[in-house]
């Protein structure tokens, strides 16, 4: 089957600015990938040549097995990074009118984005101006505009920024639901514990190159096994110095250790204990937020 | 084409249900309204007044055919000029002398002399503290050569009487028609002329600028608000700048629309009512051929200045940063304006059919051309053709800018740049 996405030796300059360097990418249908990386790795520009609103300067781009061409626009639903709305309309005929320029009767949309509306909360703002929302009822209101054509693929541009936990997980549902309907979904996102919990599959951009990509599981089983979660009282700043450990990472609440490839994470709990109360002692896998910082760099992980 | 009627359908109707489009469509009317009152005013309502005229008459035979040839009446019905015949006293110019302190003082309007010897050098003069009344010496000057005349027929051999005088210089009056293909010639009165033109004029400035700024601005709020990528997730870049241009056109369409049934309804009402005939025929001016001329140069002009208006839109963020580049495009709007007096004087000249042939002036240049009389057939068309291609080049160019500047935010690209992503 040929993937929802397929970009290959896709590059695009900005003057003298490469924001993407010959990305090789794939999104199989029916998956729900993340696209991971710091700010300026080139996602949003990525994913501006997928939607056709820029044109690569070199390789190609294919989408729900063809060059985009208008008759596909209408099957992708697409939030961008940028929210923005028609401030002066009412919210229903905005919504009339965005499901009316991917394709649909103005009816039609007009129904199922009063729909929409109601799943999500928004059903007794439908007669208000848009200005007239706050910030968080306006994303509401784009991520109606984006699902409420029932899109074969689902393109979300940072989908959870700024949410609240509860509108986050009002996203994830629908995000799930969609999925299990048949739709492939790709969103980018900084929140690696949200991509760990929804994605399949991803792909870590840096500098505009795929630093990584692949099946989650297989991605961070390539990182080894080789890390501990470790609560404890008492003074652990020992830990570091240990044979074997190859960083900590204090989390406040406990710490994460990775060791190197060889080591044994058996030597860890005997040096420690004595030492150290502990009260939680786990062998994970590296998270995902680990494995970015060690690909990306610290100090672009908190930019 | 569904998407792009579904883009015409959201500009339009978003426009005309705002109370601004009716408050607007309204307001322009009563505005034309009171600019054409002033000038009436100006023209009518000046104070009427009598110019008294001292008559120096050496030769003793004129004052008769004067007096009738001066018979104008002010509005009120008094006569506007009063001769009062003055004897010479001593030579010609002293008597003059002897008057000019009433002329100072505004007793007198002006001294009209005339030697005995009406054929001698400078026999007829006129003395007045304003000369420069030009209304008022051309009559005076119309009544004295028709006395002249008289008078010189009189003392010809001819053996005329009285009543063959009088029969010969019967004055004339001379009514002005315009010649149209159609073959029709109409009396035109000034009203008639100044509706037709002037305000049609004026309304096609008003539109080509309002609408084009509209065009321009609406994609300047896209950008600005964010909506432009949402769209372009939906819709080309070339389906947005079509459903836009032409959405926003016949929200001006339906403003022209609105006016011409209501002149078409005043006109049925005048007639109706047997008004005062100038208005009927002042409404005239709604024939149904100036009217089709009208609406394909507004629709023909609209499309190429829209086209200029929406590349400003595309490569801009703000208004005060797409006003350096409005003012060089409204300039091609205004300049016709302020020579409107002069295309409509000279409507044939040379310099008239080559500005209206150039693409850019054409709209407001042959509009006035067309509005004061028939120009042959071959340079309308010629005009239209060269404005078609205009707008075809001009709209190729606006889709390549469009396509590149509605995603771009930060500093406004330069002119050669932006010239640079028109041939691109």
């Amino acid at each position: 089957m040929e993937p929802a996405i397929a970009l290959r030796g896709v590059t695009k300059t900005f003057g003298d600015f490469r924001a993407v360097d010959h990305i090789d990418l794939e999104v199989p249908q029916g998956e729900v990938f993340g696209l991971l990386g710091p700010n300026g790795a080139g996602k949003t520009t990525s994913i501006r040549m997928i939607m056709d609103i820029f044109r690569p300067d070199a390789g190609e781009v294919r989408v729900l097995g063809q060059n985009l061409a208008d008759g596909t626009k209408d099957r992708i639903g697409y939030l961008p990074e940028e929210r923005g709305l028609y401030r002066k309309m009412k919210l229903s005929d905005m919504l009339e009118f965005q499901g009316a320029i991917k394709g649909m009767a103005p009816a039609a949309a007009r129904k199922a984005g009063l729909q929409w509306l109601e799943r999500l909360e928004l059903g007794g703002w439908k007669d208000k101006k848009v200005e007239e929302l706050s910030k968080g009822m306006q994303q509401k209101a784009q991520f109606v505009a984006a699902v409420m054509t029932q899109p074969d693929l689902l393109i979300l541009d940072e989908p959870f920024s700024g949410m609240d936990p509860v509108n986050q997980d009002l996203f994830k549902d629908v995000i799930v639901e969609l999925n299990r309907a048949g739709a492939t979904i790709l969103f980018s996102t900084h929140q690696m514990d949200t991509a760990e919990k929804l994605c399949k599959r991803i792909a870590l951009l840096n500098h505009g190159k795929v630093a990584l990509t692949g099946v989650l599981s297989e991605v961070k089983a390539g990182f080894g096994k080789n890390s501990v979660l470790m609560d404890f009282e008492g003074d652990g700043s020992f830990l570091r110095s240990l044979p074997g450990v190859a960083s900590v990472d204090d989390y406040g609440q406990y710490q994460e250790i990775r060791l190197a490839a060889d080591a044994d994470p058996q030597d860890l709990l005997r040096a420690s204990v004595g030492r150290l109360t502990i009260r939680r002692f786990e062998i994970v896998s590296p998270t995902l937020h680990n494995i970015f910082i060690e690909l990306v760099g610290g100090e672009q992980a908190h930019a | 084409m569904h998407k792009v009627f579904m883009v015409i359908r959201r500009e339009y109707l978003e426009r005309v249900k705002k109370k601004s489009f009716w408050i607007g469509t309204a307001v322009f009317p009563l505005l034309m309204i009171v600019m054409f009152g002033i000038q009436f005013a100006v023209m009518f309502v000046t104070p009427a007044e009598q110019k008294t005229i001292a008559f120096v008459d050496a030769t003793g035979r004129l004052l008769a055919a004067m007096a009738q040839g001066l018979d104008d009446k002010l509005k009120d019905g008094r006569p506007e000029f009063v001769l009062v015949p003055e004897p010479v006293r001593g030579s010609l110019d002293e008597t003059r002398r002897s008057l000019e302190p009433k002329v100072v003082e505004g007793k007198l309007f002006g001294v009209l002399t005339v030697a005995e010897d009406i054929d001698s050098k400078e026999a007829f003069r006129f003395y007045a503290k304003n000369v420069g009344n030009v209304m008022a010496t051309e009559r005076i000057q119309k009544a004295l050569k028709n006395a002249v005349v008289g008078l010189r027929l009189e003392k010809s051999n001819l053996g005329l009487d009285r009543k063959t005088l009088d029969a010969i210089m019967k004055p004339i009056d001379l009514g002005t028609f315009q010649v149209s293909a159609t073959g029709e010639s109409k009396k035109k009165g000034f009203l008639q002329t100044w509706l037709g033109t002037f305000a049609f004029v004026m309304v096609l400035y008003m539109s080509l600028l309002l609408y084009g700024i509209a065009v321009m601005r609406g994609i300047l709020e896209e950008k600005s608000s964010r909506v432009m990528e949402v769209l372009l997730g939906s819709l080309s870049p070339d389906q947005l700048m079509t459903g836009k241009i032409i959405g926003i056109g016949l929200v001006g369409l339906t403003q022209m629309a609105i006016y011409v049934v209501t002149a078409g309804a005043l006109r049925g009402y005048f007639a109706a009512q047997q008004a005062a005939a100038e208005w009927t025929s002042a409404l005239d001016a709604f024939s149904p051929a100036k009217l089709l001329g009208f609406v394909v140069f507004y629709i023909l002009g609209y499309f190429m200045y829209t086209a200029l208006f929406a590349a400003i839109g595309a490569v801009c963020n703000s208004e005060q940063e797409a006003q350096n580049l409005t003012t060089p495009v409204s300039m091609c709007l205004v300049i016709p304006m302020l020579a409107a007096f002069f295309f409509v004087n000279n409507p044939d000249s040379t310099v008239a059919v080559v500005v209206s042939m150039i693409p850019i002036f054409t709209p407001m240049v042959m509009y006035m051309r067309i509005s004061v009389l028939t120009p042959p057939l071959w340079q309308i068309g010629l005009s239209v053709l060269l404005m078609l291609g205009t707008i075809w080049l001009f709209f190729k160019g606006t889709a390549k800018i469009f396509r590149i500047g509605v995603l771009m935010y930060g500093k406004r690209p330069t002119i050669p740049e932006i010239l640079r992503w028109a041939r691109s």
